[in-house]
C-alpha cells in the first residue's frame, strides 16, 4: 500500500496516525520473533531427541562417497567440505556451458521465428510451444534414458569426445546440458522474440531500404536495439538455468545438491547440508547476476 | 474458369516462392529443413507404427490417472477428473452460456478443490482413503490446485506487504520473497519432506502431500507475489488519487481500486506461474510421491516394460502438455471475459 505523501495541511495532527502504524509493526515483528522462537525450540527439542547437535565439525571428516571423475581430483578418503566444493564445481560447469549454448539456441529459435521462412518460422514457433509446455525433468529423463543411455554408439561417442577435449565429459553431464539447453533455449527464444518485437518497425523498413537482406537488418540494426529489452530477461533465465542443474539428481550428475542429499542420507545432518546449499546458490546467483550487470554496463555504455 | 485457375496457380506459385525460395540462400535453407524435418517425421512415424510398444501406456492408464487408489473406490477418483474436466469445457465453451450458469462458474471453480478432497479423502459417509494411496494424474492436479490456492493469496500479501510504507513489514516480505526466489525448488521440496518434521512440536505429523503444497505453495508465492507488484507499479498514479479523493480508506483503496486492476494486469504472467507450477510437481517424484511422473517410473521399473522409456515419455510429454495448454487457454478465456465486463 504505497501512500502516496498527503499534502501537510490536510494532515491531521492525530496521535493515532502515527502511533498506529508503530504499534502495527511492533505487533508483526513480535510475531514473526515468536513464530522463529518456536520453530527453533521445537528444532532444538527435536534434534536433541535425536541425538544430533547443530555442528560443522563433521565438515571435516571423509565423506566416503564415490563421486564420478569432475574437474577436481577427488578421492573417497576427502573431507565433506572437499566433497561440497567439487560439487559446486561440477554445477558451476554445467551451468557456465548451458548458459553459452542455451544462449545460441535461444537466439536463433527467437530470431527465426522473424524469419521470412515459413517454415523456418513454424519450426522455431513448434519448438517452443512444445520445449516451454513439458517439464524440464521430463526433458531431462528423455535426453538420458532415450538417447544418451539407450541409443548405441552414444556413449562410445562421448567418450570419445571426452577424450580429444581432455574434459571431464560424462553421459550424464551431457544428457544434463543437452536437456537443459534445450528447455532454457525455449524461453530464451520468447525472451529475444520479445526484444525484437521492442524495435520500431521502422528500424527494420529503413535497413530495407538502405538495401540489407534481412540477416544483415537482424545482425546489424535489430538485434543491437533489441539487447536492451533482452538482457534483463535473460538475467532471469540463466539464474532459472542455474537452478534447474539441480534436477541433476534425476540423471545421476554430481552436482551440489546431489552431494547436498548424499551427505544428508549419510550423516543424518539436514540443516547444516542445507545452509550450504544456500550459500553455495547464493553464491552462484550473485556470480550470474554480477556477469550480467557488468555485460548490461558494457551494453548500455555502447548504445 | 481456366484464366482464374491459371491464375489462381500462379498466385500459389508466387507465395510459395515469396515465403520459401525467396533467395538462394532461403531455398537452401527450405530444402535442408524438409529433409532434416521429413526424414525425421518417417523415423518418428516407423518407430511410433512399427517399433514401439504402446502396452506399456494403455495396460496402465488406470494407474496414469488415479495412481494405485483403491480399485473399490477408483470410481471417486475419476469422477473429480470428470468434474475437472466438465469445469474446463463450460469455461472454454465457445458459445453463449445461460447467464446464471456463467455466474456460478467462478464459485464451482473455487469449490472444485473441497470437492476433490471430499471425493478422494473422505467425508458425506464416503469411506476414508489414506493419502499414500494417490497419485497419477490426480494428485498431479491435486498439488497444483492446491498450490495455486495456497500460493495465490500468499502471494498478493506479500505484494502489498513489499509495497507497504511500513518499513519492518516491507523489509520482511522483501527478504522472504528475494530469498525464494534465489533457491531452487527441488531444495524447498527436500526442505519441506524431509525438515518440516524437525520444526514441529512433538506428535504433530502432517502427510507428505500437505508437506508438498505447504513447500510448494510458499515457493510458488514469492514468484507470485513479484508478478502482482509488477502489477501493481503498472498501475498509473491517478487511480490512486481519484480513490482518495474520493475518501476511502487505505483498505478499500487496495481492495476495491488497485488489487482489481492490477490482478487484470498480472494475469498472463499469473497464468505462467500456475502452468510452471504443473511442471514443478514433477519434482515429487523424487521425493516419495506417486504423481504422474511418479507413478510412471514405478511402472517402467517393472520388469516386463524394460526399456519401454521412450513410449511411456512420449504420453507423459502428452498429457504434461495437454494440462499446460488447458491452462493457458483458460486463462486467456478469463483475460477476455474481464476485458469484456472489466473497464470501459
Amino acid at each position: 500500500m504505497s501512500l502516496s505523501p498527503v499534502p501537510p495541511r490536510l494532515r491531521q495532527p492525530n496521535w493515532r496516525r502515527r502511533l498506529l502504524p508503530i504499534l502495527f509493526q511492533a505487533a508483526i515483528g513480535l510475531l514473526v520473533l515468536g513464530a522463529i522462537a518456536l520453530v527453533l525450540s521445537n528444532l532444538q527439542v527435536n534434534l536433541i531427541r535425536r541425538g544430533l547437535g547443530l555442528s560443522f565439525d563433521w565438515l571435516g571428516r571423509p565423506a566416503r562417497f564415490p563421486l564420478a571423475q569432475g574437474f577436481l581430483p577427488y578421492k573417497t578418503a576427502d573431507s565433506y567440505a572437499w566433497a561440497f566444493v567439487v560439487g559446486f564445481v561440477n554445477s558451476l560447469q554445467v551451468v557456465v556451458v548451458g548458459l553459452v549454448l542455451s544462449t545460441i539456441l535461444g537466439v536463433l529459435a527467437g530470431a527465426a521465428s522473424f524469419s521470412g521462412n515459413w517454415l523456418l518460422r513454424q519450426l522455431a514457433n513448434v519448438y517452443v510451444a512444445v520445449a516451454r509446455n513439458i517439464p524440464p525433468l521430463l526433458h531431462l529423463l528423455f535426453w538420458y534414458f532415450v538417447v544418451f543411455t539407450t541409443l548405441p554408439g552414444v556413449r562410445g561417442h562421448v567418450n570419445a569426445l571426452a577424450a580429444w577435449l581432455r574434459l571431464p565429459i560424462s553421459v550424464e553431464f551431457m544428457a544434463l546440458l543437452v536437456g537443459l539447453t534445450v528447455y532454457t533455449g525455449a524461453y530464451i527464444a520468447e525472451v529475444v522474440r520479445g526484444g525484437i518485437n521492442s524495435v520500431p518497425r521502422g528500424q527494420w523498413e529503413a535497413a530495407r531500404s538502405l538495401g540489407l537482406n534481412e540477416g544483415r537488418t537482424l545482425r546489424l540494426v535489430v538485434l543491437p536495439q533489441a539487447l536492451r529489452a533482452i538482457l534483463p530477461g535473460l538475467n532471469s533465465q540463466y539464474i532459472n538455468l542455474a537452478k534447474n542443474s539441480t534436477l541433476a539428481i534425476a540423471v545421476g550428475y554430481s552436482d551440489i545438491f546431489s552431494i547436498v542429499n548424499t551427505t544428508f542420507t549419510q550423516t543424518g545432518r539436514s540443516i547444516e547440508a542445507f545452509v550450504i546449499l544456500l550459500l553455495g546458490f547464493l553464491v552462484l546467483d550473485l556470480l550470474i547476476s554480477g556477469g550480467m550487470n557488468l555485460l548490461n554496463q558494457v551494453v548500455l555504455r555502447r548504445g | 474458369m481456366a484464366e482464374s485457375s491459371r491464375s489462381r496457380r500462379h498466385r500459389l506459385l508466387l507465395t510459395l516462392r515469396r515465403n520459401l525460395f525467396a533467395s538462394p540462400l532461403d531455398g537452401l535453407i527450405t530444402l535442408v529443413l524438409l529433409a532434416v524435418c521429413g526424414s525425421g517425421l518417417w523415423f518418428l512415424m516407423h518407430w511410433a507404427l512399427i517399433k514401439a510398444d504402446w502396452a506399456v501406456v494403455y495396460e496402465n492408464v488406470c494407474l496414469y490417472f488415479n495412481g494405485i487408489f483403491p480399485a473399490d473406490h477408483v470410481w471417486r477418483s475419476w469422477s473429480w477428473l470428470a468434474v475437472l474436466a466438465a469445469l474446463c469445457g463450460l469455461t472454454l465453451w465457445p458459445w453463449p452460456l445461460p447467464r446464471p450458469l456463467m455466474r456460478l462458474l467462478p464459485l464451482l471453480w473455487i469449490l472444485s478443490l473441497p470437492i476433490g478432497l471430499v471425493l478422494l479423502a473422505s467425508g458425506l459417509g464416503l469411506e476414508p482413503v489414506r493419502s499414500r494411496f494417490w497419485g497419477g494424474l490426480q494428485l498431479t492436479l491435486l498439488l497444483t490446485l492446491g498450490t495455486i490456492a495456497l500460493a495465490l493469496p500468499l502471494g498478493i500479501l506479500l505484494a502489498l506487504g513489499r509495497r507497504s510504507s511500513l518499513p519492518l513489514l516491507r523489509w520482511l516480505c522483501t527478504s522472504y520473497i528475494e530469498l525464494i526466489r534465489g533457491v531452487p525448488l527441488i531444495a524447498v521440496l527436500f526442505f519441506g519432506q524431509l525438515m518440516i518434521p524437525l520444526f514441529l512440536p512433538e506428535g504433530w505429523t502432517f502427510s507428505r502431500v500437505l508437506r508438498a503444497v505447504l513447500s510448494l505453495g510458499f515457493f510458488v508465492a514469492a514468484y507470485m507475489a513479484e508478478d502482482v507488484r509488477g502489477g501493481l507499479q503498472a498501475l498509473p498514479r491517478t487511480q490512486l488519487e481519484a480513490a482518495r479523493s474520493l475518501g476511502l480508506s487505505p483498505l478499500k483503496t487496495i481492495t476495491l481500486v488497485e488489487l482489481p486492476q492490477a490482478l487484470r494486469i498480472a494475469l498472463p504472467a499469473l497464468a505462467n506461474q500456475c502452468v510452471a507450477s504443473v511442471q514443478n510437481t514433477s519434482l515429487l517424484a523424487y521425493l516419495g510421491l506417486i504423481e504422474l511422473l511418479g507413478i510412471s517410473r514405478s511402472i517402467l521399473a517393472n520388469p516386463s516394460y524394460l526399456g519401454r522409456h521412450l513410449e511411456v515419455y512420449l504420453w507423459l510429454a502428452l498429457l504434461y502438455w495437454a494440462v499446460c495448454i488447458l491452462m493457458t487457454s483458460l486463462a486467456r478465456r478469463l483475460e477476455r471475459t474481464l476485458n469484456v465486463t472489466g473497464h470501459h
